[in-house]
């Protein structure tokens, strides 16, 4: 693997650090994003995403820590110096200048050959479905127009790394699906960079090959989707990922006669062979005590046998179903592909696999084994 | 028991119509949902039976009783809004009661009501805050209880579900139905989510323009949507259009990439006829051997994951884009060349014309009712 | 990075002194001549020292005032009263009847409104001398000249369309939903209208009458030619000060103190409550 594009190293940010309430944005932040890679920094409003990007930007001095991009430390360069693009939430779209001229400006200024800037225009404009509009001005057009808009400015302009600051939240729902997919395919046949600040996990998982789970100004995972969704790495990614979110039971470990029983609230047993799982993870759960236990929606299933439910809720969706039952004296959300016959009130079957279930410490949040095997293992 | 009946409905606004003849039936303790973009006069509608408007024409029955001229308070209906529309100077308490005040209950049995709904709705421990103080999620539940609290026959839920976040919403979805089974009430329920559209209704009403499109059960609906439109608006990813022009010889087909997409024979009065097919992205697979003869060659373009499914963006040797879906977990292809199945079974026809659904004719009988 | 901040902070301090300073002045410097007898006042060159009387209050509470002249009898305290009952009585008529009619503009829009709303307003553009001329000769037909039921309706000219149009801008900004969500509860139009409009447009409408009263205080030409010397308010009283033997600078600062305390301090107390009533998201919920 080639070497990282981008690194951050103990990145911090600090607001305010003389005043009487210093806020601690960003801590020790360690990111190394891959050349070609598109990654995403997830969290909710104030966990750090945004500062940030804008840190790397250069919009946002760094406290302490380094910024290194294409072997350049960037971290105390004025923002035109740092060979970085972005798009930004509030578009920032010139007034006075057409989507066309908006668009053509940071390739201009480059003092490109007039057709082959044309041309750009042309591509990135289809692309983004606002070929129609390239002549209207900001104020004359819709706000997720003029979101793509900004997303083409951005995109065009030849820079080492792109920035893309909430870059789909306003667009149309009809489109979403088509400019995800066309936007990745863009970005991938022009080997950009992307790193791309959102709080919907929709659009990071849609979009992005890595991952930046935050929380609280803390890095929780760096990771590719589909590890983020296996392997989550504490009970904050566990829950925050995956729509529906996953399944939480609290539960006590038994271990007799050879198996291991998760002992559910109200009894119920959730009870596999000690054989099925690595000697590893066997180790550490006879020693007893209490765990927190995570399981999919998708991978609850609903059929003959296993722990009795009650169905509350089925709702189908057209392309999938939501089935929500009382459970170990909560409540379990399955998801199914097809849809379910069971109304509310019926009395159904859920059975959830070994290599399904996740197991968390309590005390900690951290998580201790996926799939029957200690995390150290996966 | 209270039905809603809602007779050839009509009110303008300066000159502009914004309902236009809609006439409504919703049985008693069902649940009708009122679907449609913003602007579509779903939020009209609701005002109109709550009281706060009246009719240019047309009439209102709840229960049989006709409500020209009946002020909002003497409906006896529930409301819950969109932006909670909590009193601010109350407490949460005093908000969810003011229903039971107004009534004249005393005020243990206001505590006792009021507690009740406040632990069913999760709430019961911050009933002494004022809404200022109530994260999002709790101002909405608020809102709601203060709807439900008097055990109003007709309840409006107006867009409850929109100013929370998406796991807020997703729980609330799951529950609402819960919460409102077992009161009996009739409900009807405006929202811009498909899916919570499809999860909460017993019908559906798609309202566009001040009209309605199409009124049916969820399966209805999204299997038999009655126009292009109305099958934009519900899944995610929307329905892939493609223009076609079936032919009927040795049975009904659409020429797609060279290769021919045999259809339902039941279209063959579509024959010549300029159509739009609509295939939906959980319709199409990928094709195990690009070989077969109901294959289509294309172009894998771009993967994206999406709730549990991960979709696929390809596209034919013609250059259409074709969104595909299959369960996570599930395998697919690599970026490059692949093929797609088509399950024609699944497919929709539409005249490009009109942009209305065609459906199949006798031979497929499953089809009749819509 | 940190002794440029020090400097900043040093320079804002400065401005902000200035501002105080430009603005504060006056009312510093009419307090000082109150307390001074008009000797000391044209004394050249002036100066501040000055040994503080308290002369000139006496004479204005007492009725009595000494002039090189002579005795000379004024009436400040019943100015002062005057301008009580006027400014009170027209601000709360303005109150009864501008908030109603505030609500109606806010929440029904019918044929004209605006053309009242805009009527009601343009009064307050009308050069008063315009309309005092034909107003003193219906007064006098009518026998409303030289009461104060007179001039508390004329005082509405300057109250109601303040209160009307300010009023009306706080009832627009509540949520219609939050009325509706109280009258779908159960309650008439009217305990809606009390309970949810009143209570959150309380701040505006507190606004609205602290600034309708301060206009009403200071107003002298409507007074000066509808009201004879027993209602005259203070604005108009303070004119007995210029004397056939001279101008009583002295008094004439004494009573103008007096005349801007109450409105004063109802500004201050009334700025803590508008603040803090503003700050609730009275209408956000």
């Amino acid at each position: 693997m080639s070497a990282p594009l981008l690194v951050l190293d103990r990145v911090n940010k600090i607001y305010d650090p003389d005043g009487p309430n210093p806020v601690h944005a960003v801590r020790d932040l360690d990111l190394a994003v891959n050349p070609g890679e598109i990654v995403a920094l997830l969290g909710s409003s104030g966990c750090g995403k945004t500062s940030t990007l804008r840190m790397i930007a250069g919009f946002e001095a760094v406290s302490a820590g380094s910024i290194t991009l294409a072997g350049r430390a960037i971290h105390d360069l004025a923002p035109a110096r740092r060979n970085v693009a972005m798009a930004f939430e509030g578009y920032a779209l010139y007034p006075p200048l057409t989507v066309r001229e908006n668009i053509a400006f940071a390739l201009k200024s480059r003092r490109r050959d007039r057709d082959g800037i044309a041309r750009r225009v042309a591509e990135i404009a289809r692309l983004l479905e606002i070929e129609d509009i390239l002549d209207r001005y900001p104020s004359q057009i819709s706000g997720g127009q003029q979101q793509r808009a900004s997303l083409a400015r951005a995109l065009i302009r030849p820079a080492d790394l792109h920035l893309l600051d909430e870059p789909m939240g306003q667009l149309e729902p009809q489109l979403r699906a088509h400019l995800r997919g066309r936007l990745k395919h863009f970005i991938r046949e022009g080997g950009l960079t992307v790193i791309l600040v959102t709080h919907d996990q929709t659009e990071a998982n849609a979009l992005a090959d890595r991952i930046a789970v935050m929380e609280g100004g803390v890095l929780q995972q760096f990771d590719s989707p589909a590890r983020l969704r296996e392997r989550p790495a504490n009970l904050f990614t566990g829950a925050f990922i995956g729509e529906p979110p996953m399944n939480l039971l609290e539960a006590e470990v038994e271990a007799r006669d050879g198996r291991i029983i998760f002992r559910l609230k109200g009894g119920a047993p959730l009870d596999y062979p000690a054989g099925e799982l690595s000697p590893a993870l066997l180790e550490w759960l006879r020693r007893g005590g209490r765990v927190t236990l995570g399981v999919r929606p998708h991978r609850v299933r609903i059929g003959p046998g296993g722990l009795p439910a009650q169905v509350l809720a089925n709702q189908w969706l057209g392309d999938q179903s939501h089935v929500a039952a009382s459970f170990a004296g909560g409540v379990i959300v399955s998801v199914e592909h097809d849809r379910v016959p069971h109304g509310p009130g019926a009395e159904i079957g859920l059975t959830i696999a070994l290599a399904d279930l996740h197991i968390f410490d309590p005390a900690s949040g951290r998580a201790i084994g996926h799939g029957g095997r200690l995390v150290e293992e996966t | 028991m209270t039905t809603l009946r809602i007779e050839n409905l009509t009110r303008r606004f300066s000159g502009q119509t914004v309902l236009r003849d809609v006439s409504l039936e919703v049985p008693s303790g069902s649940t009708l949902v009122l679907f449609g973009p913003s602007g579509a006069g779903k939020t009209v509608l609701l005002r109109l039976i709550a009281g706060a408007l009246e009719p240019d024409a047309g009439r209102i029955l709840i229960g049989g009783r006709d409500m020209a001229g009946v002020p909002p308070e003497e409906r006896g209906v529930g409301m819950a809004f969109q932006n909670f529309a909590l009193f601010p100077h109350m407490s949460a308490f005093d908000n969810i009661a003011a229903p039971l005040v107004a009534r004249g209950v005393p005020g243990a049995r206001v505590r006792e009501a009021v507690e009740a709904v406040a632990r069913l709705l999760k709430i019961d421990h911050v009933l002494a805050h004022p809404p200022r103080a109530l994260s999002n999620g709790q101002k909405q539940r608020t809102a709601l209880a203060r709807a439900l609290v008097a055990e109003p026959a007709l309840l409006l839920l107006d867009d409850p579900l929109r100013n929370v976040d998406a796991k807020l919403r997703f729980e609330m979805r799951l529950e609402l139905p819960r919460l409102l089974s077992g009161r009996g009430a009739t409900v009807v329920h405006v929202t811009q989510d498909y899916r919570e559209a499809m999860a909460l209704g017993d019908r559906i009403a798609v309202l566009d323009e001040g009209r309605i499109m199409q009124e049916g059960s969820p399966a209805d609906i999204y299997l038999r949507p009655a126009t292009i439109g109305i099958a934009q608006l519900f899944g995610d990813p929307a329905v892939n259009l493609l223009d076609v022009v079936p032919a009927a010889d040795e049975g009904v087909h659409v020429a797609l990439s060279g290769r021919r997409l045999s259809l339902d024979p039941g279209y063959a009065h579509a024959a010549g006829r300029a159509c739009v097919l609509g295939l939906r992205p959980e319709a199409i697979g990928f094709a195990p051997d690009p070989a077969a003869p109901d294959a289509v060659p294309v172009t894998v373009e771009a993967e994206t994951p999406l709730n549990e499914k991960i979709v696929t963006l390809v596209v034919t040797a013609g250059g259409r884009e074709i969104l595909v879906s299959r369960p996570l977990g599930t395998p697919g292809p690599a970026m490059g060349p692949a093929a797609i199945r088509i399950d024609s079974a699944r497919a929709l026809l539409f005249d490009r014309a009109t942009g209305r659904r065609i459906a199949p004719g006798r031979s497929a009988p499953a089809e009749a009712a819509a | 990075m940190d002794h440029r901040s020090l400097l900043e902070r040093w320079l804002r301090g400065i401005a902000l002194a200035l501002v105080v300073v430009f603005f504060m002045f006056p009312i510093l410097w009419i307090v000082l001549m109150s307390l001074q007898t008009n000797e000391t006042i044209l004394r050249s060159p002036p100066s501040v020292v000055f040994t503080p009387t308290l002369q000139n209050y006496a004479a204005l509470i007492s009725g009595r005032l000494e002039t090189e002249a002579g005795a000379l009898d004024i009436a400040f305290m019943s100015n002062l009263m005057n301008s009580v009952i006027l400014s009170v009585g027209s601000v709360a008529l303005a109150l009864v009847l501008g908030v109603p009619a505030a609500y109606a503009f806010a929440r029904h829009r019918f044929r004209g409104s605006e053309d009242i709303a805009f009527t009601l307003l343009s009064f307050r553009f009308a050069p008063p001398l315009l309309v005092l001329l034909p107003l003193t000769l219906y007064f006098q037909d009518l026998g409303l000249a030289d009461t104060y039921f007179g001039l508390i309706w004329v005082y509405q000219l300057i109250c109601l369309p303040l209160i009307l149009w300010i009023v009306r801008g706080y009832f627009e900004d509540i949520s219609p939903d939050i009325e509706l969500a109280y009258r779908i509860a159960g309650h008439s139009w009217w305990a809606t209208f009390r309970r949810i409009a009143l209570p959150l447009a309380g701040p505006g409408i507190a606004a609205a009458g602290l600034l309708a009263f301060i206009f009403a205080w200071n107003n002298f030409i409507f007074a000066l030619v509808l009201a004879s010397a027993d209602k005259q308010p203070v604005t108009v009283g303070a004119l007995a000060f210029v004397t056939a033997s001279g101008i009583q600078y002295g008094q004439i600062a004494a009573a103008v103190v007096l005349s801007i305390a109450p409105t004063l301090a109802l500004a201050l107390w009334a700025q803590r409550y508008l603040v803090e009533g503003l700050s609730l998201g009275a209408v956000k919920g």
